[in-house]
């Protein structure tokens, strides 16, 4: 499988609230690999080892996106977040809205002669929808409906791409390539894949399946800030840096020094990826599922987050899936 | 007409680059009219009516649309560019774009990491930069040249009885004076395709000297705020209304008889209900010694940016009303 292929294919379908077309495309190629399961909004896929001793990789299925909450008389929508989204580049940003059929829509902007001085943006129920369609809106749209960004991905140059949703798409290609690399191999652990669902809710869906699955241990691969403008150096990862190793109170120690221990070994790509207490990202929740679960991160560099724009390279997709095809044949800590 | 605007809407022409435009007009109108291009590379145009016309009329649309232009370049790859044409910061920030072949994208700080004050303000323009993937100034300017121009990406698509694309202004005046050239016409006129409006309607001062017109109808694209929680009297125009006929704007005060003449036309227009904007009239009405000058606006949401919307009947009005205005003007009815 090409991993850009598979990226891009998930990146133009949608996993948000009750719309799980990503997820039922991840399902169905991880089907080729594993023993996969639905628990809710979420995927999960096994492949068994010669032990009982259980490794999850962890990447999130869902989406940032938007909820509609009002329909008005002229055809005019109000919506909410459903995730963190920069209000301020909604203005005449074209979205789909999934109602009765998938219609497209343009943000309000407010033209110049009714703009005095420095907007502020404050509030996303100010910045309207428009559907084009006036009072014929309210046969199609409802509130309850996603709203997600249009724009499909593209490749820049180099082996850099930019798209919606690679955070956390980005994640599950790379769990579906190492699914295919570990797929016929004889493992020292069983390796549960789980592509959760609503970590931008609140990292709920990893929560229910962390505590279903149960495992001994555990990575969650997300996007983490890549460097690009307006970013200090010291504060993110950087493109094609390789795969983000991270080090945190909340992770285990010993994954993250042997997950960098493997990289060092196998000449793989990788960055340090350093954070003073929750990481962000549903090793925080998975850590402390049932009796505590050994977990660790490992992030992909990405620049843009939460637009339709994120932007990240190749080849550090490449060094994660080569990172985590070592970790599990090295059967983890357990025996360390 | 309505083919002619999705592919002209297509096709890219930021002010001073207007050669895709050009030569996709060219194609549809040889062999129809006779035409030349002059230095600044407007086309020019003559179309042989069936009958003589008692006044010289020039029919003006613009071929360029408002983009960016590749400025300098960072040692570390981005691309730093300067508006062509008034581009709000809203509708640059995380967009795609294409600078010739080449994708790429404005790029900017995620909202994780701004403060509280910084989430709910716009950076300045300057502030923003273009991302082609480019890891050095070398591997950049390999790709793009500075003075190159950058478009936002936006596809054309229905949305009920409206359409949304970019550059709707003025490639929907594009194709109206298309359909005028290309159809039989009952009197002879003269057309300009015309080069940098977006940038202070340069190209029209030359080609209104050139043809040396008694009259002009610009066709163009107008701000339509019939937005929500707009209230009626700034709303300038209204989709759905027909097009706008201007009185007066910021860079013309209008033939009064002429623009009597189209809100009269029994076609269902509206007059642009605000003194704003401004368009080729600017440069047309004080041409020589002086042009009589009607604008015919296609009303517009959104517009400068990548997703304007626009009305499918207002532009067949906008057709109607250059037809009105032209049998009038040239058979002598509108005085």
């Amino acid at each position: 499988m090409d991993i850009k292929d598979i990226l891009f294919d998930l990146s133009a379908l949608d996993s948000i609230g009750y719309l799980h077309f990503a997820a039922d495309y991840a399902e169905k190629v991880l089907s080729r690999f594993a023993k996969t399961e639905r628990l809710g909004g979420s995927v999960t896929g096994t492949i068994k080892g010669n032990s009982d001793y259980t490794i999850m990789l962890d990447a999130h299925i869902d989406q940032v996106g938007m909820i509609v909450t009002d329909v008005d008389s002229e055809g005019f929508l109000t919506v909410a977040p459903s995730g963190g989204i920069d209000i301020r580049a909604l203005p005449s940003r074209e979205v789909t809205v999934h109602g009765r059929k998938n219609i497209p829509a343009v943000f309000c902007s407010t033209p110049p002669h009714l703009s005095s001085g420095e907007t502020v943006y404050d509030d996303i129920n100010k910045i309207k929808l428009d559907t084009g369609l006036g009072k014929n809106a309210a046969d199609i749209v409802s509130p309850g409906d996603y709203v997600t960004f249009s724009a499909l991905p593209v490749s820049l140059s180099g082996d850099l791409v930019s798209g919606r949703s690679f955070d956390d798409r980005a994640g599950v290609a790379c769990l579906l390539k190492t699914a295919e690399m570990l797929s016929g191999k004889d493992l020292p652990c069983n390796v549960v894949f789980l592509f959760s669902d609503a970590e931008e809710l609140g990292m709920r869906g990893a929560v229910t399946a962390a505590f279903s699955t149960a495992p001994d241990e555990a990575v969650a691969v997300d996007v983490s800030f890549g460097n690009g403008i307006g970013i200090p150096p010291e504060e993110c990862g950087k493109l094609k840096g390789g795969a983000m190793i991270g080090f945190a109170p909340t992770l285990d120690s010993a994954v993250s020094k042997k997950l960098t221990k493997i990289a060092e070994d196998n000449g793989i790509k990788y960055q340090t990826e350093v954070m003073g207490g929750r990481t962000g990202t549903n090793a925080d929740v998975i850590g402390v599922s049932g009796s505590g679960v050994k977990t660790c991160t490992v992030s992909i560099p990405l620049r843009n987050m939460h637009t339709e724009v994120e932007t990240l390279s190749i080849s550090d997709l490449e060094s994660v899936c080569n990172l985590l095809y070592g970790y599990i044949l090295s059967g983890g800590v357990r025996n360390d | 007409m309505t083919d002619f605007l999705k592919e002209l809407c297509a096709l890219n022409a930021v002010s001073g680059d207007e050669k895709a435009v050009r030569d996709y007009i060219i194609s549809k109108i040889d062999g129809k009219a006779d035409w030349h291009t002059d230095n600044l590379g407007n086309i020019l145009v003559f179309k042989k009516g069936k009958k003589r016309s008692v006044k010289k009329l020039l029919i003006d649309a613009h071929m360029d649309e408002v983009g960016f232009i590749i400025s300098s370049v960072t040692a570390d790859g981005f691309l730093k560019f300067q508006t062509v044409g008034g581009i709000n910061t809203a509708a640059i920030m995380f967009r795609q774009v294409k600078i010739g072949n080449v994708n790429g994208v404005v790029c900017g700080t995620p909202i994780h990491l701004l403060s509280g004050d910084e989430k709910k303000k716009l950076p300045k323009s300057d502030s923003l930069y273009i991302d082609i993937g480019a890891e050095s100034r070398e591997e950049a300017l390999k790709l793009v040249s500075l003075g190159d121009r950058a478009v936002m990406c936006s596809e054309y698509r229905e949305m009920g009885n409206k359409i949304k694309a970019k550059a709707i202004d003025d490639r929907a005046g594009c194709a109206i004076l298309l359909s005028l050239i290309t159809n039989d016409s009952d009197y002879d006129f003269y057309a300009s395709f015309s080069v940098q409006e977006e940038v202070g309607l340069r190209g029209a001062k030359t080609a209104a000297f050139a043809a040396d017109p008694d009259a002009a109808i610009v066709l163009e694209a107008t701000t339509a705020a019939d937005i929500a929680d707009v209230d009626e009297t700034h709303r300038v125009c209204v989709l759905g209304n027909g097009p706008a006929v201007s009185f007066m704007d910021r860079a013309t005060v209008y033939d009064r008889e002429y623009y009597r003449a189209a809100l009269e036309s029994g076609i269902k227009c509206q007059p642009k209900s605000a003194v704003a904007g401004g368009n080729n009239s600017g440069a047309i009405h004080l041409s020589r010694g002086g042009v009589r000058t009607v604008a015919i606006s296609v009303p517009c949401r959104y517009i400068h940016s990548s997703s304007c919307v626009a009305d499918k009947e207002d532009i067949k009005n906008a057709e109607r009303l250059a037809k009105y205005m032209l049998a009038g003007i040239c058979g002598g009815t509108v005085k």
